[in-house]
């Protein structure tokens, strides 16, 4: 009778673990589902062209301290653009924090924003940028002719501009380092040149 | 025939847990649920903010009336009405065609469309709240017992919260993968 007794505590304390973790599986795909969200439709942008130097441009954060954008540098720059009229930028912004986190040592991330400063402070607090780099003005925008928001620019260390787009979920973020890595400006053009490499062995 | 009181408590104790998280989503966000009923298109204009305001009191009341042994049997009649009720709200909105406008079943994460499925999740909710409105065979409660019946109700608890998670994703799954 003992024994049955404690069997039966030992199986509900285990069913109980279970029911916990089918309970945290969910959550997790619920989670995934909500990164995994539709991504829009792309679009063909003008402004500054990828591989060629990025235009230089001089803006106050928002404590007032000068940021160079475009300058060669000891780390590379990931300038994200933001609103704080935006949702799809609010829920990148986990994502960036893990990049600047993760690449603290070779990339410096820069938030560019526009708008209401009361906005702007909501935003910061909210997700707990205070402190980093945070520049709030037209400027940059205008300089890098940013239409659709959020976007994304990534300029290498020695100033040159090596990937930019409208990102709209974590893999379009992923997308802008794998532009980096691969040196090529689109999907399209990376595969004409690889097709080409390719047919130049063959001959 | 009389069922073990052990069964009769957990369910009691489910149905009032279910009970007092929906109230407690509904109090916290009493304009999101006003025009989640209002979505449902079921109350002139003029009742839908007491509606709305009233409902969720009633559920921490039951919730509450379903611990108490002496109220069970009425609240969970009441509950199991109550919920029925919901039931009989989301078949009228299906039957009218309305398939677009959200449930408002479960918390603010878990905004999903009102499907059929969502009439078995009630059927469930009100066979849970009839078997706590049965006479339960009167014996002697232990310790061991009063363990049986927390466990088995917070066991209740977690699938039930896995099975509205899955229904909740259901409806982004078939849009992930285009259907």
């Amino acid at each position: 009778m003992e024994a049955l007794i404690v069997s039966n505590i030992l199986l509900w304390c285990l069913l109980i673990a279970l029911a916990f973790a089918v309970m945290g599986l969910v959550r997790q795909i619920g989670v995934l589902h909500g990164r995994l969200a539709p991504a829009g439709a792309l679009m063909v942008d003008k402004g500054v062209a990828v591989n060629e130097p990025a235009p230089q441009v001089t803006a106050a954060d928002r404590s007032g301290r000068p940021v160079n954008f475009g300058y060669a540098g000891e780390k590379a720059q990931l300038l994200f653009f933001l609103s704080p009229t935006c949702p799809i930028c609010k829920s990148l912004l986990p994502a960036i924090k893990s990049i600047a986190k993760t690449q603290a040592h070779r990339l410096d991330v820069i938030y560019v924003s526009d708008g209401d400063m009361d906005a702007q402070k909501a935003l910061i607090a909210e997700h707990k940028l205070e402190d980093a780099t945070y520049v709030v003005g037209p400027e940059v925008g205008m300089t890098y002719q940013i239409g659709k928001l959020p976007y994304a620019a990534l300029i290498d260390n020695t100033g040159v501009l090596r990937a930019k787009g409208l990102v709209n979920s974590r893999e379009h973020l992923d997308s802008l380092f794998e532009t980096e890595h691969l040196g090529s400006a689109t999907l399209q053009q990376f595969l004409h040149n690889s097709q080409h490499a390719h047919g130049a062995h063959n001959h | 025939m009389q069922p073990d009181p052990i069964f009769v408590i957990a369910a009691a104790l489910a149905v009032a847990v279910i009970l007092a998280s929906a109230a407690t989503h509904k109090l916290r966000a009493p304009a999101r649920f006003a025009s989640q009923l209002e979505d449902y298109q079921l109350l002139p204009q003029a009742l839908v903010r007491p509606v709305a305001r009233v409902l969720p009191c009633i559920e921490a009341v039951l919730a509450f009336a379903l611990l108490v042994p002496a109220a069970r049997q009425v609240a969970a009649f009441a509950a199991a009405a109550l919920l029925a009720g919901y039931a009989l709200a989301i078949a009228i909105n299906l039957w009218r065609g309305r398939r677009d406008i959200d449930c408002g079943c479960a918390g603010p994460q878990q905004a999903q469309p009102i499907r059929p499925v969502l009439l078995t999740r009630n059927a469930v909710l009100v066979g849970l709240a009839l078997v706590a409105s049965l006479a339960p065979l009167s014996r002697a409660l232990g310790v061991f017992d009063g363990f049986v019946v927390i466990a088995a109700s917070a066991v209740a608890l977690l699938i039930y919260a896995a099975a509205d998670g899955l229904m909740a994703n259901s409806p982004r799954l078939l849009k992930l993968i285009g259907r």
